[in-house]
């Protein structure tokens, strides 16, 4: 198990260094000043030369590179052309609302996806499972961007059941001020028994939660009705059976178990897609998190914002599949030798 | 199992007692935890009292400090921060402010200000004659931003604690250039102590002497910043007023719509045509106002075939000026001249209208159009707004009609801006689509920057280089602060020259502003000297 963690973590701390690599090559190859990105579209020249001593915009690119990877090594990622604030800054106050949001989702995600999935098995090739099928891949096709927009309108502009935006109700922060310690407000609120900003964000989650778990949900769902199919197929199952089980009891007590191990890697994937994809639903919900972030830099061409959510997204892509190689390193021990 | 489930169980408790326990969390919303911390004297704000919300749609300060502020923080500062005059858009005049009354010398190379009396800062110091004086000086001395205001000002001098008198290098306007909509705050620079006072300003504190001051400011909260009215205020708050201002970051234009509609917020600054109708349409409460914005095409006169003033009078002509407008629906209106209605400067009746019969013989004259040799254009314009790419779709179509191929390039503005300042001229652009809109209620804005040549390229990019037009650029200051008729006859003769005879640009429209405002607000006026600021203080809340 050391050998194989060792391994493990070098390929990771190569994949984050490649990243690194290419991130600098982006931030330096598109084309524009970036200097013109923070002194703005009317700064004298003198203004922008200042920029570009600032940032050391003049000095060669490998000296650049060099900076740029000692900096971020530090702790150091630069600071936004747009909001003039370090990023590494931004992006600590922005993460912690999208990881509250994309939680969510992920209850939420698996909550309905594993009983859609094994719903979909124990009747396979009938109606339920062919609803299931047909749900999922609605939920995994449909466009988050659209999906969020229609389910805005009608469930809080049309029918007024749902906030239309916002994480929580802002007239909460001077009648029931929040106590902060990890950011996330949710948690915050729980810690601190602050259960009018607790119940508000709830509220609040319930719409954008509900949008950013359509595909994780989806795809959950088709992966366990699969893995479960699989499974029950399995001598053991099939002995189970005949022992007298009944489907369902051989399903979540024998086949389940089994396929958890594809199933927990699928997730930890999906979460770090679902951070990606909730971007856009962040946009329309007004969720103050990295979506927004991001959509700004890239309004602005903020390069080391741009650069900085970049790197935050390939490090939880890294996180993610680390977790998942340990996870099945773990379950299964003949994946320790390949 | 079970044991594994309650030692887990124990564990996440544990921990979560520990964080509570350990301390240090910051209040959410409070000045301990922004930076914003009320100065003395603020109104406490509550939540009985009324606020006003406004739903940007980008963050909302990139810069405290008030001497280098030219961004979206205008919004904000507006109602912090006050100038010695203020530009009133319905008279079309500058009226007192900070200043209760001015007087210029004949030549305009003199100033007198008199201050208003009893007006406190909100750090608690009062605004006299030295406290306005080191303000001015010490935006000249930044000299970022929209400083150059101050250009004209030789020296500054407090004669008493009310009496400001400024001596001027050249004839200037002085009382509207300190009615700008940046570089003309008043502010208190002794706010920071010793200390320094652009890191102090960073750290989301104010030392103006507005109705209302900040309450906190939370970067990347979707409400980043509040504000709350600060009880010294000059003005007083008799009357219904809005104590507290709340700013709420709305990108999708579909979901601020959806606010006001439910009375979330006061007042989204722009939607799209059609979510702008459909809030007419449901009874809300919206205002269509012309800008001092508008948008110009400016043709390379130094390289390319645009050299050839034919050429740049075909594409003038090629331009479906009432189409565009038409096809914006409402969000444009037609253009007169170079300069917008509302300006000094403005002249009625010269609004261009599409000509394709004479695009096609000054094509024809210069070799070009149907049946003769074909011709390339390239255009650039900015990435990601939908107007501009609609003037490139219908300039594009009509011009292929006539032999010409428009090669439209989207950018963003530092490379299309980098790309016109080329030193390759080969490089340069033929057409350069762009917005332009002045920092004080004048039209010299237009004409010393987009017109008048200099030794590299700056805004100037039409690249023209007119000597007698920039010897008339140059008289502008000084005629429209003596002589006021001489100023107009120049701002009018210069549009002809730049738009009929140079044929250096054309005008397709002037932005149109869409707003919308929640049932009840009243007392909103647009003032298009001040882009998408609304004056708190003077609105009165509903019922």
């Amino acid at each position: 198990m050391p050998r194989y963690l060792t391994r493990r973590l070098g390929q990771a701390v190569l994949v984050v260094a490649g990243v690194v690599g290419l991130t600098f090559a982006v931030m330096r190859l598109v084309p524009g000043d970036p200097a013109v990105a923070f002194a703005g579209p009317r700064a004298t020249e003198a203004e922008l030369a200042a920029a570009r001593a600032r940032f050391g915009l003049d000095d060669p690119l490998w000296t650049q590179l060099w900076n740029y990877a000692r900096d971020l090594a530090r702790g150091d990622w630069g600071v936004s052309l747009h909001t003039k604030q370090p990023v590494a800054q931004d992006l600590a106050l922005a993460f912690p609302a999208s990881l509250e949001l994309v939680g969510a989702a992920m209850i939420v995600a698996v909550a309905a996806g594993v009983p859609l999935g094994v719903l979909a098995a124990r009747f396979k090739a009938g109606l339920p499972d062919f609803s299931v099928r047909l749900t999922s891949m609605l939920a995994v096709s449909l466009p988050v961007f659209w999906l969020a927009l229609v389910v805005q309108t009608v469930f809080a502009g049309n029918l007024g059941w749902f906030p239309v935006a916002g994480e929580y109700d802002n007239s909460l922060d001077v009648t029931s001020p929040l106590r902060v310690y990890t950011n996330i407000t949710i948690v915050d609120a729980l810690i601190t028994g602050n259960w009018p900003i607790f119940t508000s964000t709830l509220w609040h989650l319930v719409l954008p939660a509900l949008v950013v778990a359509a595909y994780p949900a989806g795809v959950i769902a088709q992966m366990t009705r699969a893995a479960l199919i699989e499974e029950s197929g399995q001598d053991h199952a099939r002995l189970a059976r005949a022992l007298g089980f009944g489907r369902i009891a051989v399903l979540t007590r024998f086949a389940l178990r089994p396929a958890a191990g594809p199933v927990l890697s699928l997730i930890a994937l999906v979460f770090a897609y679902a951070i990606v994809n909730g971007f856009l639903v962040e946009a329309v919900f007004n969720w103050p998190g990295v979506g927004r972030y991001a959509a700004d830099a890239i309004r602005s061409l903020d390069t080391p914002a741009i650069a900085g959510v970049t790197l935050l997204v390939a490090l939880l892509y890294v996180a993610a599949n680390l977790a998942v190689d340990l996870l099945q390193g773990l379950v299964d021990p003949r994946v320790r030798g390949r | 199992m079970r044991r594994q489930r309650r030692l887990l169980a124990i564990g996440t408790a544990a921990a979560l007692a520990l964080v509570a326990a350990c301390g240090g969390g910051q209040v959410r919303g409070s000045g301990d935890r922004s930076p914003g911390a009320a100065p003395s004297g603020a109104a406490g704000g509550g939540a009985v009292d009324t606020t006003f919300v406004y739903a940007p749609n980008l963050d909302v300060v990139t810069d405290w400090d008030p001497a280098s502020s030219y961004s979206n923080e205008i919004i904000a500062m507006q109602n912090i921060y006050e100038s010695l005059t203020k530009f009133n858009i319905q008279t079309q005049k500058v009226e007192p402010r900070l200043a209760t009354a001015w007087t210029a010398s004949g030549d305009a190379k003199k100033w007198t200000f008199t201050l208003r009396e009893n007006v406190k800062f909100h750090t608690g110091k009062p605004l006299d004659a030295e406290a306005a004086k080191a303000a001015i000086e010490r935006t000249k001395e930044e000299g970022a931003g929209a400083a150059y205001i101050w250009d004209s000002v030789k020296s500054i001098k407090a004669k008493d604690a009310k009496t400001l008198e400024f001596k001027l290098k050249y004839p200037a306007p002085l009382d509207l250039l300190a009615s700008a909509d940046f570089a003309a705050y008043i502010y208190d620079t002794t706010a920071a102590g010793s200390g320094d006072l652009k890191k102090w300003f960073a750290e989301g504190k104010d030392a103006g002497s507005g109705p209302y001051t900040v309450d906190t400011w939370q970067k990347g909260k979707e409400v980043e910043l509040s504000l709350k009215a600060f009880d010294g205020y000059w003005g007083g708050w008799q009357g219904t007023k809005y104590k507290r201002v709340e700013f709420r970051v709305t990108p999708e234009l579909t979901t601020a719509a959806q606010l006001v509609q439910r009375g979330e917020v006061g007042f989204a600054p722009r939607l799209n045509p059609q979510l702008f109708a459909q809030a007419e349409a449901q009874g809300a409460q919206t205002e269509q106002a012309a800008s001092f914005q508008n948008l110009l095409a400016l043709f390379n006169t130094q390289h390319g075939p645009l050299k050839d003033v034919r050429l740049r009078k075909a594409v003038q002509k090629a331009i479906d000026y009432d189409g565009l407008v038409a096809a914006l629906k409402g969000a444009g209106a037609a253009a007169s001249g170079l300069v917008p209605q509302g300006l000094f400067g403005h002249v009625p009746g010269r609004a261009q209208k599409q000509d394709l019969a004479g695009a096609e013989a000054l094509l024809k004259e210069a070799g070009h159009g149907p049946g003769g040799k074909p011709l390339k254009l390239t255009m650039t314009y900015a990435q990601g707004d939908a107007d501009q790419q609609l003037l490139a779709t219908l300039l594009s179509s009509t011009l292929s009609k006539l032999n010409v191929t428009l090669e439209a390039k989207p950018l963003q503005w530092s490379t299309q801006w980098d790309q016109a300042k080329s030193g390759d001229t080969a490089k340069r652009q033929d057409i350069f689509v762009m917005y332009w809109y002045p920092d004080y209620a004048d039209a010299y804005s237009w004409f010393v920057n987009v017109f008048r040549s200099s030794a590299k390229p700056s805004f100037n990019l039409t690249y023209l280089k007119d000597d007698k037009f920039d010897e008339a650029v140059d008289k502008l200051t000084e005629l429209a602060a003596v002589d006021k008729d001489a100023a107009l006859k120049s701002y009018a003769d210069l549009q002809t020259r730049l738009i009929d005879e140079l044929a250096v640009v054309a005008v397709p429209y002037v932005v149109n502003y869409q707003r919308v405002l929640a049932q009840g607000v009243s007392g909103y006026v647009d003032n298009p000297a001040y882009p998408n600021v609304v004056f708190v203080y003077d609105l009165t809340p509903g019922a």
